[in-house]
């Protein structure tokens, strides 16, 4: 049998060790509830009640460094009333350097204050708002990987006169964890956001396709039309359409929205909407054009809209066209390939005005090729950009070719090699078969 | 991108440089609605430096001209090197903006 030996200790470090214990039974449970959320705002209000109550403090907050404005925000103020906490979360920031926590964000080094009237950091005004009265503080910096993502305070000691060096490496230990925690809560928030959009791009996307027409290609007589698009984002603000504006007539117009992305889509989707309706009936690509102009005319932000517009008579090949601030086009023969600048009017969308037309006699065989900025304005990873005579060259040498849209597309695609698409990317013929 | 603004012989004038796409122009965007708030009635942008604009900076400069016809002000361009210039011809945009050889001649109109 081990015999047993008894050992006094005077109860004053009986009382320091229970402290010590439960201290760390508080980390213990900190690192358990760190654990059981990835719920960023949960995580936060459930680790600060934590610590508010083993700190034995009447208040506690944490500030998150917005990183856009560059200010800390109150994410969490608790202990203080409901009023209280809406004020400090809705109208109170500080500049880095301003306040105590502000001093602690810029200097990235923990503090402890024990009387804060009597220190030239502290921020009265926060305190002036709510009414609540600051006396002691610790506030120490989260600092993630990253860097800095908020600081934490505790605010006025229950039962004593200030908080102690102790107090203020056991919150730190503490802060420690949340700061990682709060990391992870963040990286996981943004990672269900930028699925979620990714989903509703996709489904944009599809939606929009179905702006485009069905076929890729259009016979209507002699007329055989056809397009292409790449959109340098999920969605476009390039437009291509067949259509038959007349009987007897193939219409083919292509076009580029200002800008890229979700506006420019948007902006495609009413513009496609509005030519399809006003085109019906007119055998005038100019006056199409003009009315498109009008209707288009109150567009956000300076966005436009380039087009062509040709109309062609499905028998005797001739087409006349319509341009609107769009770049050149190609008339390609048997025997070469003619750049066409033809008299055109500004983007539909800026100024009132009318838009010329020109007429062209095509023979058996010849094509209109037409194509947005996005072809020759593609840039490669060593920053090179393709050109309009690269294109012109590129045709000529393909000239005989019968899916030449693909082709220039693949050379252009190509040419980008891996560089990330800078501009949608569209490409449609208009072809009079022999 | 680059964006200067600065007295020329009594005139407002803008120093543009660099590339301007769909990454600087939300930036030019703020810029150029800054410098026009207090109304100027004649606004030069002299385009020496710019190396390359695409749509989206030719929209926020057609976003500035729609606002400074709202009080009759004017927007004219200036020195734009001829790649640019090749584009703003295509374009038409020459029926939208102003434009001038240089700043003196932009300042006689």
């Amino acid at each position: 049998m081990k015999e047993e030996k008894l050992i006094t200790v005077p109860e004053e470090h009986l009382g320091s060790l229970e402290k010590r214990l439960a201290d760390l039974r508080m980390l213990m449970d900190v690192s358990s509830i760190i654990s059981s959320t990835l719920d960023f705002n949960e995580l936060v209000s459930l680790v600060m009640e934590k610590a508010k109550e083993v700190m034995h403090a009447e208040a506690c907050s944490i500030l998150i460094m917005n990183r856009k404005t560059g200010k800390l925000e109150f994410e969490v103020a608790l202990g203080t009333d409901d009023t209280q906490s809406e004020i400090l979360t809705k109208h109170v920031t500080l500049n880095p350097g301003e306040g105590i926590a502000g001093w602690v964000a810029q200097s990235s080094e923990p503090v402890l204050v024990s009387d804060a009237a009597r220190d030239c950091r502290f921020f009265g005004q926060a305190d002036s708002l709510t009414g609540f009265t600051t006396r002691g503080m610790i506030a120490v910096p989260l600092i993630g990987r990253s860097g800095l993502i908020g600081v934490a305070e505790i605010l006025n000691p229950i039962e004593k006169s200030c908080f102690s060096e102790y107090d203020l490496e056991i919150f730190q230990s503490l802060c420690r964890q949340v700061a990682v925690a709060m990391e992870n809560a963040i990286f996981h928030k943004e990672s269900i956001e930028r699925e979620k959009l990714s989903q509703e791009l996709e489904l944009a996307a599809t939606i929009q396709k179905s702006f485009l027409p069905e076929l890729a290609v259009s016979v209507r007589g002699r007329i055989s039309l056809s397009g292409i698009t790449f959109p340098a984002k999920h969605v476009s603000g390039d437009l291509y359409d067949f259509v038959e504006p007349v009987p007897g007539k193939a219409g083919m117009i292509i076009g580029d929205i200002s800008g890229k992305g979700v506006s420019a889509a948007l902006f495609m989707a009413k513009a496609i909407s509005e030519f399809r309706y006003l085109m019906i009936g007119i055998d005038d690509p100019g006056i199409v054009l003009g009315r498109l102009n009008r209707q288009l005319s109150n567009a956000p932000r300076g966005m436009f809209l380039t087009a062509v517009y040709a109309i062609a008579d499905t028998q005797s090949g001739r087409v006349k066209v319509a341009v609107a601030g769009h770049p050149p086009f190609l008339w390609i023969t048997k025997n070469g390939v003619q750049v066409m600048h033809p008299d055109a009017g500004p983007p539909i969308g800026i100024i009132d005005t009318e838009f010329p037309v020109t007429e062209h006699a095509l023979e058996p065989g010849d094509r209109l090729l037409m194509l947005t900025d996005g072809v020759f304005d593609a840039k490669n990873s060593e920053g090179a950009r393709l050109g309009f005579d690269e294109i012109t060259e590129f045709v000529a040498g393909h000239r005989h070719a019968q899916q030449l849209p693909d082709m220039l597309a693949e050379f252009v695609n190509n040419f980008a090699g891996g560089a990330d698409r800078a501009d949608d990317l569209t490409v449609s013929e208009l072809r009079y078969l022999a | 991108m680059e964006f200067d603004v600065q007295e020329y012989k009594g005139s407002r004038v803008i120093y543009l440089g660099g590339e301007i796409d769909m990454h600087s122009s939300p930036l030019l965007r703020d810029a150029l609605l800054d410098t026009i708030r207090d109304k100027p009635a004649k606004l030069i942008v002299s385009f020496r430096n710019v190396s390359y604009i695409d749509s989206s900076g030719i929209a926020t400069f057609v976003e500035g001209l729609k606002h400074m016809k709202t009080y009759s002000g004017r927007l004219q361009f200036s020195e734009i090197p001829k790649g640019i210039m090749d584009i703003f011809s295509f374009s038409k945009l020459d029926k939208v903006f102003e434009i001038f050889a240089d700043l003196d001649e932009a300042l006689s109109r």
